[in-house]
């Protein structure tokens, strides 16, 4: 049998394109943390009249660098009693999801990693991996505060779960598409093609479930009672230190920046300029560029939307985080998604 | 029942802008941080801040007016003040010749400042008495005035015109 050359160069190069789109995506997810809580800190210090981190280096900005250096110079403790093994292994079950998640993100104009067919799909699919890490993670510690942080943790997330794919139905409906790259490009034109402002009150509804939803799925504060630090200490992370906390905390703030992006993807238009004049007439590699800036933009303004709520609400009792995933947003993004289809079937079909 | 419901739906969508408008009031230039910016930004001290005992300097006599009776060496609680007289040709004359204070025992509670008839010991207006050994926390006389300042005859008059 012969060995085909071209076949061969032709896989080293596929090879080497996704090793370094690899990096790429790792070392964007690792600017992007590093900023995202920066700013954490700057927004709840100004919501709380306080100036946050100023001292290191201009303005503070190497607040979180210096944290992070800070990290890895710990010590890595495994408790006595615990599964090593999957003590050692649960952080980067929750790490690797949340960093995979990014190569289906329609970054710019012909800037997806893999721009699949099924990216919706994937990224629900994916991102529900992390439950198996934090669970791990809670059961391996040996710790009553950890298992109790990953019970919670295991049925928040399949709770929310539902409704995040419930309002992802809605854009995808109205597209007709799960891939990630048409959906933005069907909100092509401006402003007003945007999701957001389409098909009242249908987006809306969904875009606000959405939004809800996902800042459980994401563990941000008005519902991160899987680390209730007043009840359970540290939840899941209790016993983790060094290294292995920075990969949970890496990829708590990854999902964060995920989250927002499905929110730009799906409603704000994703990578489109809201006007045609703000970059709609360039086209080839300078249109990428705007794109990528217009989308990052996007992501800034719901990144801090984000922090803002995060900073002004306090924590949900478990009871009533129950509650409002299985009482309010599941009928109602069930109901929701009837009208959709109804509307997409009977009046956009006609 | 269903009433209360809707109730709490509309709540819901009132209760929820609101809070996030009271913390965009504060986060915009309406409140300003109130952080100080300590070695930067000095605090301003209250005006009659009790720091710790000094000797300022009146300036016209070009020295602290101290007569060295020892009365602040004798109230003080912890014996942490010295003072060595040095008499003068005129038998009026006294002054110290040292005035030691180990403030690293000084509880600043002001008795010597309190029982000085010449009402020559006063609070310092300073706080940042850090230093890295215990040798730093022995003031002597040049350094209780230069911490002293001026003395500022007004004040005396007001001080002494109440205690009469």
């Amino acid at each position: 049998m012969q060995i085909d050359t071209q076949q061969i160069t032709a896989l080293a190069v596929e090879i080497v394109k996704i090793l370094a789109a690899a990096v790429v995506i790792l070392v964007f997810i690792l600017l992007v943390v590093l900023y995202v809580v920066l700013k954490l800190r700057w927004v709840i210090a100004r919501i709380q009249s306080r100036l946050g981190p100023n001292r290191t280096g201009p303005w503070g900005v190497l607040q979180t660098v210096a944290d992070a250096i800070k990290l890895f110079q710990k010590e890595d403790i495994i408790p006595q009693g615990a599964d090593r093994w999957l003590f050692t292994i649960a952080p980067a079950i929750v790490f690797i999801p949340a960093y995979v998640v990014y190569v289906v993100i329609p970054f710019g104009k012909g800037l997806t990693v893999r721009p699949l067919d099924v990216g919706v799909v994937y990224v629900t699919a994916i991102s529900s991996i992390s439950i198996i890490g934090i669970i791990t993670a809670g059961w391996a510690s040996n710790n009553k505060w950890s298992l109790l942080g990953a019970f919670r943790a295991a049925s928040q997330l399949i709770a929310f779960e539902v409704p995040v794919i419930l309002a992802m139905c809605i854009p995808v409906l109205l597209s007709g598409s799960l891939n990630l790259d048409v959906i933005v490009q069907k909100q092509t034109g401006g402003i007003a093609n945007w999701n957001l402002f389409n098909a009242f009150p249908m987006c809306q509804v969904a875009c606000l479930m959405l939004l809800v939803a996902g800042l459980a799925e994401a563990n941000t504060t008005p519902f991160d009672l899987m680390e209730a630090e007043s009840e359970l200490v540290a939840g899941f992370n209790t016993e983790y230190s060094g290294m292995k906390f920075a990969l949970f905390f890496l990829a708590e703030f990854a999902e964060t920046f995920t989250l927002s992006a499905l929110l730009v993807t799906l409603f704000l238009g994703g990578y489109n300029p809201p006007l045609h004049i703000l970059g709609g007439q360039l086209t080839g590699y300078w249109y990428s560029l705007v794109s990528l800036v217009w989308f990052l933009f996007k992501c800034w303004l719901v990144v801090v939307f984000i922090l803002w709520i995060r900073s002004t609400f306090p924590r949900v009792r478990i009871d009533q985080l129950m509650n409002l995933s299985w009482k309010a947003l599941i009928p109602v993004g069930l109901a929701n998604l009837l009208i959709t289809g109804a509307y997409v079937g009977l009046w956009l079909a006609r | 029942m269903r009433k209360s419901l809707l109730k709490d739906i509309v709540n819901t969508f009132i209760s929820l802008p609101k809070g996030l408008w009271v913390t965009a009031k504060n986060w915009s230039f309406l409140r300003p941080s109130v952080t100080q910016l300590y070695p930067e930004e000095k605090p301003t001290l209250p005006e009659r801040y009790r720091g710790m005992p000094t000797l300022p300097v009146d300036p016209q006599l070009g020295r602290t007016p101290c007569i060295a009776c020892g009365a602040c060496a004798r109230m003080c609680p912890e014996h942490i003040i010295t003072v060595v007289p040095e008499k003068g040709t005129d038998p009026k004359d006294r002054r110290p010749a040292e005035f030691t204070i180990d403030i690293s025992r000084c509880m600043w509670c002001g008795l010597c400042m309190e029982v000085c008839p010449k009402k020559c010991l006063k609070p310092a207006r300073t706080f940042e008495l850090a230093c890295y050994d215990r040798q730093g926390m022995i003031y002597r006389l040049e350094d209780l005035m230069r911490l002293g300042g001026t003395l500022e005859p007004e004040a005396e008059e007001s001080e002494s015109s109440g205690d009469e």
